[in-house]
């Protein structure tokens, strides 16, 4: 008798189970009622429309099969209604007397990015040290991003194929990396420096260079950048500092370890490794057998960066570091698909992120 | 860049003994790290990473020099058998100060090809031997000693030779067989018919040396860095030569280079010399640098002596002058990054090891700062946010136009936000919403099967304005779903827009946000950061007195109309009474049955009144009275 009915109609009564099993609720349950036996505008409905316009001969095994859908239909509704109304009933009951005998009630968890609590956590490490949190635009001009840095005029990275540009304003970038903080906070401070004793600060932030999505590429990311400026600093405060940090980061236990390196806005510069802290530097696929991981880049401040602030480096000094977030976060979470990282799964985030 | 070990190995005999390993641990030291070691005709060659700051360590020469001076040992010695230069044979015009030095030779090319040794050594470097001596060979001497050298066919070069200026609109057929329209700011090689190399970056197709060339003219050149690096710029041209050139070539390399390359074409391809000459002289050398030697203490951390420090820099190949308390260093004519004090400080800690840097914390000269405002109150949100069950996103800052357009306020004109080079449509524009981002990852959570989403994220939006984009950190959380039903006290319920009034309004907002539908049970709102209630800057606020007297508690069943705002009749009710004994208003429950007038809910409105002293229980009927009367005017009824 089925070839009678529409197959949009069988398929609905296909899926009258699981539609009902999902009802939560009276109100979802009363919604679902009206779809299928309302009075108007129902499969029901529309059941009827089809007897009254069928041919005679076959009114009557269509009006069987009509009267079987229908009838499975409200019965199966009319037990899910006194399921609900029992379940709410039993609520209340539960509601109103406590049985210390049952599991409590969990309230929903949520979680913080993984990125910034990572990001959170440097800035917890570097806040003994005296060091605040300083932040900047991400659409920033080119003298902040490259000309403040001695990064010269014809280098590669401002091409239009690395750096992402504005099209109404063709001055203004996105940038590249956060050490534009550097440049405007030194052209801040410059003139207090005295006053304050130097600077000492973290630029936590997103950056963006042109870069295609794949597993270790994202055209956005996150950057944090350290600098202090002072007295007759050198390199044994860049490594004193870098030693405490990131001991308070992955245990007493760590060493670093200084390469020599170069970047433009700073002289000397370095790549700082640490004692791989997922084999304890036994040797592991992260550190690839090595013990060490390359962890920021860094050095003392190229005098350059100082003039560009107005700063007179015959009498200041200072040591900058950049550090890669997601680079970090992946590093020590062994996470092995950077794009996990910006797609949000509840699943992914509840998992990595978690709440300090 | 491939350094093959034996071949390193020839020019700095010590390193022979080093095995790859330790080999690799000591040039990383030098600040060359190597990023991995291939096995290829039968040696080790390593996969050397060169910062851009050391175009002299191009070449296994260079990396010979580096490996020299740290073990203290001697180089091979480089001594071609040197070339008498005559009167040139070919006229060679230098008119640009581009290119001060032009070293070239001319020969006839006997028998003979590329010896196999040779081919081996380019295989190794996975560059390929073409087979032709004098273009195997120039390539070789580029690997082996860094300097960059180019052999025309003679015979195809009509008349004079200049370098000069490209006239803008010319054409030269590259060696890679692409037509290039040169700029006048390009460096050329030209003949009398035109460009036949563009200088430092590639040979020209037509005086290419083939397999029918007789004769080659050699060009060992030196070509200021900042010119190579425009024209391999600005023709998308990278080559061995113009990463070479573009960094600083070593100009007293440029004869040498051609006295090697002759010596090559000699023994490999039985060549006669017809003759060789320079035109041009050595650049200007770079000016000495004067080291102090409180600026050597201060950056090395301890106390280094000037002739320790004389030493190292003695052994990269400066010369150096001691004064009382200062150094003057004249670097060695390959090196262009010694330029100030800095540099050399950087040399003498670098031969000497980082290793032996002391490590000390720097003393606190101010008090520290304190974290700001915003970046505390952004903190606190994002924790209290995920305790209530929320998780924080971090998506894309760029979107698509259509996507932006959904959520971003109509006055806020994306022209003025839009990327001019985005990675695609899809990313182009800087966003003026958090709400499409949010919309996305809540509903791909759906559709991954997730029963509830909630999610917020805390990041700028950007609002286009005459000197550029805006930026406002904003607040965006998404919530849909099924709600409840995951334990026996909480039933099921979807999730609704009066939930996320709920989180405004424990967010302390004055005003509540627009809740927007993303979609099917699905929520959003977003209001910028700065509307949140902030910490206040006093770490213990004012005293403000309070009553320790009783408050009162009154209850007010109302009959209001469906439909009617509870904040308009909230108000109203407020506004009767007076503030300074209102503690509290609220309504309590809702209730809507078949029982009640048509049309018509019940509220149930709870009132606390306090005051400095005891209430009396007439004054509060007459308050009751007054925000019934307050109800009453718009519509509602006290329900009986």
């Amino acid at each position: 008798m089925d070839h009678l009915l529409p197959a949009e109609i069988l398929e609905a009564d296909r899926a009258f189970p699981v539609a009902l099993a999902a009802c939560a609720d009276l109100d979802a349950l009363l919604r679902l009622k009206g779809a299928y036996v309302g009075r108007e505008g129902s499969h029901a409905a529309r059941l009827m429309d089809l007897l009254k316009a069928a041919p005679k001969e076959q009114k009557r095994d269509l009006g069987a099969a009509i009267n079987g859908l229908k009838q499975g239909w409200e019965e199966g509704l009319k037990a899910r209604q006194t399921e609900l109304e029992a379940a709410k009933k039993n609520l209340n009951a539960l509601a109103s007397s406590w049985d210390p005998a049952l599991p409590p009630p969990v309230p929903a968890r949520g979680a913080l990015h993984p990125l910034n609590r990572l990001m959170d956590r440097l800035v917890e490490v570097f806040r003994p040290l005296g060091f605040h949190v300083e932040e900047g635009p991400e659409v920033e001009t080119e003298a902040h991003n490259f000309d403040g840095l001695n990064i010269p005029e014809d280098h590669p990275a401002k091409a239009s194929s690395d750096t992402f540009y504005l099209a109404a304003h063709p001055e203004l970038l996105l940038r590249t990396h956060t050490s534009p903080v550097q440049v405007r906070t030194l052209l801040r401070v410059a003139p207090d420096l005295q006053k304050l004793g130097g600077i000492r600060f973290l630029a936590p932030g997103r950056v963006y260079r042109k870069d295609e999505i794949d597993p270790t590429h994202s055209p956005m990311f996150h950057q944090v950048e350290g600098m202090l400026v002072g007295h007759d600093i050198g390199m044994q405060h860049l490594k004193g500092t870098l030693e405490y940090a990131l001991r308070a980061l992955f245990g007493p236990h760590t060493e670093i370890r200084l390469r020599p390196s170069y970047f433009p806005f700073v002289e000397p510069g370095c790549e700082v490794d640490v004692s791989c802290p997922l084999c304890d530097a036994k040797g592991c696929r992260v550190c690839k057998g090595s013990g060490w991981v390359e962890i920021l880049g860094a050095g003392l401040l190229h005098p350059n960066v100082l003039k560009y602030a107005g700063i007179d480096p015959e009498e200041w000094s200072g040591w900058a570091f950049g550090m890669g977030v997601e680079r970090m976060a992946m590093m020590l979470s062994q996470t092995p698909d950077l794009r996990l990282f910006f797609e949000n799964d509840q699943r992914f985030l509840g998992a990595m992120g978690g709440l300090d | 860049m491939w350094i093959e070990r034996k071949a390193l190995a020839a020019e700095i005999p010590a390193a022979a003994a080093l095995d790859t390993r330790q080999l690799c641990e000591l040039l990383a030291s030098l600040g060359f790290p190597v990023d991995g070691v291939a096995s290829r005709e039968g040696t080790d060659v390593l996969d050397v990473d060169i910062t851009a700051n050391r175009g002299d360590a191009m070449s296994h020469r260079g990396m010979a020099r580096e490996v020299a001076a740290k073990l203290r040992q001697p180089l091979a010695p480089l001594a071609p058998p040197p070339v008498a230069e005559g009167a040139p044979q070919v006229p060679v015009r230098l008119e640009s100060p581009a290119c001060p030095l032009y070293a070239t030779a001319l020969l006839s090319l006997g028998t003979g090809g590329t010896p196999a040794d040779a081919q081996a050594f380019l295989r190794a470097l996975d560059a390929s031997a073409k087979g032709l001596p004098a273009v195997d060979a120039s390539n070789e001497l580029l690997h082996r000693y860094g300097h960059p050298t180019h052999a025309f066919d003679a015979d195809r070069i009509q008349g004079a030779v200049s370098v000069r200026w490209a006239i803008s609109g010319e054409k030269l057929v590259t060696l890679d067989g692409v037509t290039r329209t040169l700029l006048a700011q390009d460096l050329v090689i030209a003949d009398e018919a035109g460009p036949i190399a563009l200088a430092g970056v590639m040979g020209g197709d037509g005086t290419k040396v083939t397999e029918a060339t007789r004769r080659v003219l050699l060009e060992s050149a030196w070509f200021d860095p900042k010119t190579v690096r425009a024209t391999a710029r600005r023709h998308s041209l990278h080559t061995d030569a113009s990463h070479r050139f573009g960094r600083g070539a070593d100009p007293a390399m440029a004869t040498v280079a051609r006295d090697l390359l002759v010596d090559r074409l000699r023994t490999w391809a039985g060549a006669t010399l017809e003759g060789a000459w320079t035109a041009g002289a050595l650049p200007a050398h770079a000016s000495s640098v004067t080291l102090s030697e409180a600026m050597l203490v201060r950056v090395a951390g301890e106390p280094l002596t000037l002739a320790e420090a004389a030493e190292a820099l003695t052994r990269l190949g400066c010369v150096v002058k001691a004064g009382s308390d200062t150094l003057t260093v004249q670097p060695p004519t390959w090196r262009h990054d010694m330029a100030i004090p800095d540099d050399l400080a950087e040399e003498v800690l670098r031969l000497r090891g980082y290793e032996h840097i002391p490590s000390v914390l720097p003393p606190l000269e101010g008090p520290p700062q304190r974290l700001s405002p915003d970046y505390r109150l952004r903190q606190a949100l994002a924790r209290r946010l995920a305790h209530l069950g929320f998780h924080q996103t971090v998506t894309y800052g760029f979107i698509s136009p259509e996507a932006d357009a959904a959520f971003a306020a109509p006055d806020n004109a994306p022209e003025g936000r839009t990327l001019v080079n985005p990675l695609g449509q899809e990313y182009s524009v800087l966003r003026g919403t958090l709400l499409s981002s949010l919309k996305d990852a809540a509903e791909q959570n759906l559709r991954q099967g997730a029963r509830e989403v909630r999610l917020f994220e805390v990041a700028p939006t950007y609002i286009s304005g005459p000197k550029g984009p805006g930026e406002r950190f904003t607040l965006g959380l998404a919530w849909g779903g099924t709600q409840g039903g995951e334990d026996y006290l909480s039933p099921a319920r979807p999730v609704r827009e009066a939930d996320l009034r709920g989180i405004a309004r424990d967010l302390g907002l004055a005003a509540l946000p627009e809740v927007r539908a993303l979609g099917e049970g699905l929520f959003g709102f977003e209001v910028p950061v700065a509307d949140l209630p902030r910490p206040g800057e006093r770490i213990v606020p004012a005293f403000r007195p309070f009553s320790r007297f009783p408050s009162v508690e009154r209850d007010l069943s109302l009959l209001v109309d469906l439909g009617q705002p509870y904040e308009a009749l909230a108000a109203a009710m407020r506004a009767a009474l007076p503030a300074e004994v209102l503690q509290d208003l609220r309504c309590v429950d809702v209730f809507r049955h078949k029982s009640l007038p048509e049309g018509r809910q019940a509220w149930l409105m709870r009132l606390r009144f306090q005051a400095d002293r005891t209430l009396v229980g007439s004054e509060v009927d007459g308050w009751m009275a007054s925000a019934l009367a307050a109800a009453e005017a718009l519509g509602a009824k006290i329900r009986a």
